[in-house]
């Protein structure tokens, strides 16, 4: 069981939020190059190792947050505080 | 479909309401467990800032629960969301105290009562049967007396909001409308080893 700490509501079994992807910065539409949306949109870096991703309280305080995951390990790190603004931001 | 209303103007006005449950059951082995349908208390969604005007009048921050001077019962089920609970008259009540507030932030009210299921699971095994169906901890270090929380229960988005009856522990539990009769009816098979019994469903709406 992988529990993972929301800020909001404490460790919770990943059953109960939903996995949003690696958190990384949205391009400006306004400058943003086509390669540079696709890279948005489809590119991701998957590393074996420290990944900041965004995850969904679905059945707690139905707050999106990011946080730093192992990928290798499954281990959590740097969690925000309640009340954060970072949200699903990178 | 739900009224959205401004406090301003809000007037809990429900037409006749229809229990989600709608199965009859038999009598049950008596034991230590009740579980009884209150789905036609009065229920109304407050949403505000967190830590805004709204939030200290209601004065239940996430996670906890009080009972106000109106004889209303707030929790605080999400950061800038409340349910408020009673009859008709001390729902408008509280609603009504939040007039104010809509001057400095954006604050709005929704009566829930048709819309969500509402349960009482009251016993000394009420955690040892929410245990078989939610994986929160239910020790009273982690949910006192008072405590708010939304978790998956039986699989279905619940709020549950702890609040004993004289004494003994007893735990109001919310779901979408929808789910109200398959949650009920698990609930009833979580309980059943503790002997559990349904209390006579109550299917009228609440009001002074």
């Amino acid at each position: 069981m992988l529990l993972v700490p929301c800020p909001n509501c404490g460790p919770r079994n990943s059953t109960d939020l939903r996995y949003g992807g690696e958190s990384h910065a949205r391009p400006d539409p306004n400058t943003a190059s086509p390669a540079e949306w696709r890279a948005y949109l489809y590119l991701r870096d998957n590393p074996a190792g420290w990944l900041r991703e965004n995850w969904y309280c679905a059945s707690g305080c139905r707050r999106w947050f990011s946080i730093e995951r192992n990928t290798a390990t499954n281990e959590f790190r740097d969690p925000p505080l309640p009340g954060d603004k970072r949200g699903g931001a990178a | 479909m739900a009224e959205a209303a401004s406090p301003q103007n809000s007037a809990p006005q429900s037409p006749a309401f229809e229990s989600p449950v709608v199965r009859s059951y038999p009598a049950m082995r008596a034991g230590d467990l009740t579980l009884s349908d209150e789905s036609a208390v009065t229920k109304w969604l407050v949403r505000a800032g967190a830590d805004g005007p709204a939030a200290d009048l209601l004065g239940a921050p996430f996670g906890t629960s009080r009972a106000v001077a109106g004889g209303a019962l707030v929790l605080g089920s999400r950061p800038g969301e409340w349910i408020v609970l009673g009859t008709a008259g001390e729902v408008a009540a509280t609603v009504a105290d939040l007039a104010g507030c809509e001057e400095q932030e954006f604050c709005s009210a929704l009566d829930w009562t048709h819309g969500r299921a509402m349960f009482r699971v009251t016993g000394t095994s009420a955690a040892r049967m929410l245990e078989k169906v939610c994986g929160l901890d239910w020790s009273d270090h982690m949910t006192p007396e008072g405590a708010v929380v939304s978790a998956s229960v039986a699989l279905v988005t619940c709020d549950i909001a702890r609040n004993d009856r004289d004494g003994v522990r007893s735990y109001l539990i919310f779901c979408d409308r929808s789910f109200g009769q398959y949650l009920f009816d698990a609930l009833i098979d979580a309980g059943n080893e503790f002997g559990l019994s349904v209390a006579a469903a109550s299917h009228s709406h609440s009001a002074d």
